[in-house]
């Protein structure tokens, strides 16, 4: 085995609470290898998504550290970890996250355009036909369904081939069927790029797609 | 439900405080503010004229002659029904240093009067010292007070001598202030004073002299002044005189105070029209956070009716606390600030709380808030509840209900015709009200083509690769755009200024520009018959002179047109209101052709005809076969209009409206008036030499009059771009409420972005491009309308040609961008600084 793309050493995570404190994340530690999947478990309020936020450098850790790919993402400033992610990773949300301002086209552009990927609508165009919206490629978020919406969410993340994939509860916010069809693209696009995958789901089913399952509890790995 | 019901629900909605309304009351606290300001101001000044009437009229009443002093008859009348009277003789003269020092003329306004001016107020001179005392007569030499620029300009000191025709009198003061002078007289060159006894010997006043003969009397406690100007307009208005009275002792200035006033609200009402489009914005932005209310009270039972009156309520209470908060600032602001600057002013003003302005910047606060919120409202309440529960904005194209349409119409309409009302100018209002509607409907257009141009060319293979560029123009071209906001909100304010800014320019341009290659250097006056000859001569014999043109000039009134009263005839046209000058020729005069009728013989020696301008004629329905009756020095004279003239006036040569046949009016007394051509470095030895050799002359530079001109087009203009300026400021209030309102949208954005991999950097300038194409686009469109309505203006109203002001266009186009800039960047700091993941993780 080679050096993990992911390592978390001690990672706590507190938030300012109006009574004080909040302990969210209690020392996780954790290395996660190159091409592996893994499934984050737990009940709401356990810290699952805040893990997922902290991988991406979306949030800051209040102790311990985070490598990925090599890099310390805790010594980074925002603009740093913003090429680092623009480079190597993508994120999934529950709520889509597309910028309802931009066409479906342009959501799935624009982190290949960030990149200075000179053919970044031409790759785009591909990846929305991946996952089979060709046709709703000039459609605003507003005009599509969710699950479609969540589609284009899926092919943005993947377009720049990032070398680690985030995904927050996915298909929370989709029915069962459409929830079934977002997994079974979003595994096919991780086998078909190989990327690392990091799952954070409620459902055991869905996490048990994956290579290995932790699950957490109060803030710590159980 | 009931009334009672809404009212609950809305007190209820109103506990939430007013966060989000805080635009929607500065725009309706800025708009009434700026019309009650503008109102209370016109007040104090009308106060101000009418408490100080018989001081700044000089008398309780004055009669005016052009041309000669008051008759035997008229002087009798004055006597008998005054307990005191004045005569004051007004004419503009040239003054010159004394003999020994090198001569510097100077063209002045001078005021001879006798021993009892002032009957009301006083002159206050530098030193101080009593009028009187200061023009008495001292060794021999009587006295002269001057305005201190005419003292800067001459460069004399007090104790020199000035020489006036040819009188010598001595410098005994500055005038600092005179009680009368402010409002009359408002004319070519600052003032002097001196005692008529003086000017005996000086030969400034022979016959065909343009001076104006005023009396002015102090009338008994108990005068019934009415009377006596009916008693004196039915002895001696067919005799010339005019009249005025302590009931309308400053006409010019009230009249020019009513037009300014009027035309600034006008001015407020389109900046009330940008308040509308921030009120709707802000109604709009309440009832989109609404929608879970409004779904919710529907799913249990309320009407549309219970749901519409329960907002319109929230709305209503919320417009009067804007409305009295604009009042109290509107009102309030100038009567604590007009006794600080009351020493500094021109005129009187009477501070105080004046309830008319008030009411009626009330009123048009209270329907420009319903105008503009009823168009969202009636929107919102009629979504189903299962489309409001879906999306808020998935009707957003939809046009309200016809009632409500009808409604917002006649809301309108009564807007508008209260605006007519009150204005006093109602043309002027409606032109004004469809000049806004265009401007709006004209500006919404531009809104919408500038999303759909900023939509296609972010899609365009030219943006690929240019993520903050295709990010700004993908946001003014997408859903939820501000487009619409910021070009109406920005365009209406930036439109008048870019109207306002191009026609300054292109008057400016016509009357200077145009000088150099063909205007006249000098027009001069009051030559005398036997100084035509040696002045023309003096004037050939020096090099640079190009040329020299004269004419007979007599001053008169039209009094009667066919036998009737002028003014009967034709109304209060400019050609029969006041004095005109009067020429006669045997030939067609230059500068003009005849256009209809045929010209008289040279050695025309029949009855009285003349030849009356083609245009004025038109104006006043004026026709060959007329017959005109004009008062000349106290003596009616009839004329029958034999031909019509056109006349050029572009190369600001001379032209009269009426040429009489010589036979007519050679044997009058009369005096010449030349026009002098000359290159502009010989006009100073000109002046010099006319001062010298013809005292009684008065040589008028063109320049100066150009200068004098100038100033009252600045001053003008300066006048209304405060108006436009408030207008501006309430756009620039409602672009904040857009930056405000659009902040949490770009919060998220801005963390998408983060997420996707952009630095704050690229973030900050995407923002910032697109604020910048949306002001530049604001700007483009209101120099475009701007531009059209200066162009009108020049090419319909003042029938000379327009050129586009660069300068002024690109001050509008930046103007409006960097407005937009600074207005957008005050919010951007939160979407930059905030952590992603703090964003995402509560948008569910």
């Amino acid at each position: 085995m080679g050096s993990p793309v992911l390592s978390l050493n001690n990672v706590q995570f507190t938030l300012q609470g109006n009574a004080g404190p909040v302990p969210i994340l209690k020392g996780i530690s954790l290395n996660v290898e190159a091409g592996e999947s893994i499934g984050l478990t737990g009940p709401s309020g356990s810290g699952k998504s805040s893990l997922l936020m902290l991988m991406g450098g979306l949030e800051s850790v209040t102790g311990g550290s985070i490598t990925a790919l090599g890099q310390d993402l805790t010594k980074m400033n925002e603009d740093a970890l913003a090429r680092f992610r623009r480079n190597n990773m993508g994120v999934v949300f529950q709520s889509f996250h597309l910028i309802p301002t931009m066409t479906a086209l342009e959501n799935v552009a624009t982190p290949l355009e960030l990149a200075g990927d000179r053919d970044a609508f031409k790759k785009a165009k591909a990846e929305l036909e991946a996952v089979g919206l060709k046709d709703r490629a000039d459609h605003y978020p507003a005009q599509l369904s969710g699950g479609e919406q969540q589609r284009v969410a899926l092919a943005r993340a993947a377009a720049p081939r990032p070398k680690i994939l985030l995904a927050d509860e996915p298909t929370g916010n989709l029915d069962t069927s459409t929830g079934e069809s977002i997994m079974d693209l979003l595994f096919n696009l991780r086998d078909r790029h190989g990327a690392t995958l990091i799952l954070v789901t409620h459902a055991p089913e869905l996490a048990a797609r994956c290579d290995r399952t932790l699950e957490l509890r109060d803030g710590a790995i159980a | 439900m009931s009334l009672g019901y809404s009212a609950t629900i809305a007190r209820r909605e109103l506990r939430g405080g007013l966060n989000g309304f805080r635009i929607f009351l500065l725009c309706l606290l800025l708009g009434v503010a700026a019309i009650a300001g503008i109102g209370t101001v016109r007040s104090a000044i009308d106060a101000g004229l009418a408490s100080e009437a018989a001081s700044l009229l000089g008398g309780d009443a004055e009669m005016n002659f052009t041309h000669r002093k008051a008759s035997v008859d008229e002087r009798a009348w004055i006597e008998a029904n005054s307990v005191a009277n004045s005569e004051i003789l007004t004419f503009r003269s040239m003054l010159q240093a004394g003999p020994e020092s090198a001569p510097t003329p100077g063209l002045s306004q001078v005021k001879a009067i006798d021993e009892n001016y002032p009957l009301f107020g006083e002159v206050t001179l530098v030193p101080a010292m009593p009028l009187q005392a200061a023009l008495a007569v001292q060794n021999g030499t009587p006295g002269v007070v001057l305005h201190p620029a005419l003292i800067e300009r001459m460069e004399v000191e007090i104790g020199d001598t000035i020489r006036m025709g040819s009188q010598n009198f001595e410098l005994r003061a500055a005038i600092l202030s005179e009680p009368d002078g402010s409002l009359s007289d408002i004319g070519l060159g600052p003032r002097t004073i001196v005692h008529t006894e003086a000017l005996t010997s000086s030969g400034l006043l022979g016959a065909g002299t343009l001076f104006e003969a005023k009396y002015r009397l102090r009338l008994p406690v108990n005068a019934d002044v009415t009377a006596l100007a009916a008693d004196a307009l039915a002895d001696f208005e067919s005799s010339g005189m005019r009249w005025l009275d302590r009931r309308n002792g400053a006409p010019g200035i009230s009249t020019a105070v009513d037009r300014l006033s009027s035309f600034l609200v006008l001015v407020g009402l389109a900046g009330m029209a940008v308040g509308g489009v921030g009120v709707s914005a802000a109604v709009r932005a309440y009832l989109a956070r609404k929608v879970n209310t409004i779904a919710t009270l529907k799913s249990l039972g309320a009407s549309r009716g219970t749901i519409f009156t329960t907002y319109l309520m929230q709305i209503g209470a919320l417009a009067l606390l804007g409305i009295a908060l604009g009042l109290l600032l509107g009102g309030g602001l100038p009567a604590a600030l007009i006794p600080l600057l009351q020493d500094q002013l021109p005129i009187p003003i009477e501070s105080g709380l004046y309830p008319q302005p008030l009411f009626e910047a009330a009123l048009y606060g209270l329907l420009t808030a319903l105008i503009f919120s009823i168009w969202p409202l009636a929107r919102a309440v009629d979504i189903s509840p299962a489309g409001l529960f879906r999306e808020s904005s998935g009707n957003a194209s939809r046009l309200p209900r016809w009632p409500y349409l009808v409604l917002v119409l006649a809301l309108t309409a009564a807007l508008i015709a209260l605006a007519a009302l009150f204005s006093g100018v109602p043309t002027l209002t409606l032109w004004s009200a469809a000049g806004i509607l265009a401007a709006l409907v004209t500006l919404a257009l531009a809104a919408m083509l500038t999303k759909a141009l900023a939509r296609r060319l972010a899609r365009s293979a030219l943006m690929q690769g240019r993520p903050a560029l295709r990010l700004a123009l993908g946001a003014i071209g997408g859903p939820s755009s501000e487009a619409a906001s910021v070009v109406l909100s920005l365009g209406l304010g930036l439109t008048v200024l870019a109207a306002i800014g191009q026609i300054d320019s292109n008057m400016r341009a016509t009357i200077t520009q145009q000088l150099p290659a063909r205007a006249p250097a000098f027009f001069v006056m009051d030559i005398q018959q036997n100084q035509i000859d040696p002045f023309t001569e003096a004037m050939v014999a020096d090099a640079a002179v190009v040329k020299v043109e004269s004419t007979p000039m007599l001053r008169g009134i039209i009094t009667k047109i066919n036998g009737v009263d002028a003014k009967e005839a034709v109304g209060n046209h400019w050609v029969v209101n006041g004095d005109r000058g009067i020429t006669y020729s045997a030939t067609v005069p230059q500068n003009s052709s005849v256009s209809e009728g045929e010209w008289w013989p040279e050695d025309y020696n029949g009855p009285p005809i003349m030849s009356f301008s083609e245009e004025e004629a038109a104006e006043i329905g004026l026709k060959i076969g007329d017959e005109i009756t004009v008062n000349i020095l106290g003596r009616d004279l009839t004329a029958t209009i034999s031909n019509l003239r056109a006349l050029e006036f572009s190369d600001m040569s001379l032209n009269f409206v009426m040429v009489w046949s010589p036979n007519a009016l050679s044997g009058a007394p009369h005096t010449f008036l030349s026009t002098v051509y000359a290159e502009a470095e010989g006009e100073g030895r000109l002046l010099s030499t006319m001062a010298r050799e013809f005292p009684n002359i008065t040589a008028v530079p063109v320049r100066d009059a150009v200068t004098h001109i100038s100033g009252i087009l600045g001053s003008l203009s300066s006048a209304i771009r405060w108006g436009a300026g408030a207008t501006l400021l309430t756009g620039f209030v409602v672009l904040v409420g857009a930056a405000a309102a659009g902040a949490e949208a770009r919060v998220f954005e801005a963390a998408i972005l983060k997420t996707l991999g952009a630095t704050r950097r690229r973030i900050l300038l995407s923002f910032a491009l697109r604020a910048f194409f949306l002001g530049a686009a604001a700007g483009f469109v209101a120099l475009v309308a701007g531009s059209a309505a200066a162009w009108a203006v020049m090419h319909f109203v003042m029938e000379t040609e327009f050129a586009l002001n660069w300068g002024a266009a690109i001050a509008i186009i930046s103007g409006g961008a960097l407005a937009n800039l600074l207005a957008s960047l005050a919010f951007a700091w939160r979407p930059l600084a905030t952590k992603p993941a703090q964003i995402l993780r509560n948008q569910v």
